[in-house]
């Protein structure tokens, strides 16, 4: 991983009140010198990685469970990524189908924070043929 | 520890890694040194003849060339890892943004390396979060 340059991404999960602009005044808040831009799904943050990862830890303490992170390859406002301009946004799917996950996980914390542990769910049982056929009689 | 992360541009897995303590490896990192380092113009969607071979390390060369272009990213990963944590049916990770077939080629490299591995399976409702979110907690606790 690259010690010089990191370009990291915050989601905020769906579950939680906090809004892109509110996050990105925090993130300036802080005062360190790095890049942010502000997103439709929380903010993009560019800046060395000791630098970045205070940033995060910053982040963690003010919304352990709501604000989400990882790297990206491509730094902001990259012509080949940015949507301004007219670039491809390949990984935009993706993103968008996980954003609808960090809701359930959120929660997932929460309730592991205050203790829940892992209950190992039951296997699903094979269809008896007697009920199956009662569903195929069913007009 | 370095975990590998499968679905390796998971946003998901990455922030639980590092929020427990670990290094996730995942594809951003490898595709942000050829954008740092290399004259590609777009990775990973072009790659260098040094990728192309690294790729048939990991496949044959009948496999076809997304398969081995996409092994040429995780492959190297796969070896550097210390355990590995695989979301299984992630709707993302099949269709036209994912491919199956490299899917079970990561499972099988993994598989083969005998690192520490955890399966999990895509959490569809709030009940399997918190059980996906305490197993990993516990398995990368564990790994310590």
């Amino acid at each position: 991983m690259s010690e010089e340059r990191e370009t990291r991404l915050y989601m905020i999960s769906p579950r939680s009140m906090l809004t892109p602009d509110q996050l990105v005044r925090m993130v300036h808040a802080f005062g360190d010198k790095a890049l942010v831009k502000e997103t439709c799904y929380g903010c993009l943050v560019e800046a060395p990685r000791s630098e970045n990862l205070a940033i995060l830890a910053k982040v963690r303490e003010e919304y352990p469970n709501e604000v989400f992170s990882k790297i990206r390859a491509y730094r902001c406002s990259d012509p080949r990524r940015c949507r301004a301009q007219h670039g491809t946004r390949p990984g935009f799917a993706q993103l968008e189908e996980e954003w609808a996950l960090l809701a359930k996980i959120q929660y997932g914390l929460d309730q592991v924070e205050k203790g829940a542990k892992y209950k190992p769910l039951d296997d699903k049982k094979r269809l008896d043929v007697n009920a199956f056929k009662k569903i195929c009689e069913v007009q | 520890m370095k975990i590998f992360i499968d679905p390796p541009n998971s946003l998901v897995l990455f922030d639980l890694v590092e929020r427990f303590g670990h290094e996730p490896l995942s594809t951003m990192a490898a595709i942000q040194e050829r954008v740092d380092n290399l004259e590609v113009d777009m990775p990973p969607m072009n790659v260098t003849l040094d990728d192309v071979v690294k790729g048939l390390k990991y496949a044959g060369i009948e496999v076809p060339s997304g398969v081995r272009g996409r092994l040429a990213l995780w492959g190297p990963l796969i070896e550097e890892a210390d355990a590995a944590i695989v979301m299984e049916d992630c709707p993302y990770s099949f269709g036209c943004v994912g491919c199956e077939r490299s899917n079970l080629m990561v499972k099988y490299l993994i598989h083969r390396r005998g690192i520490p591995t955890l399966m999990v399976k895509y959490p569809e409702t709030d009940e399997e979060a918190v059980n996906f979110v305490a197993q990993a907690k516990e398995w990368m606790e564990g790994l310590k």
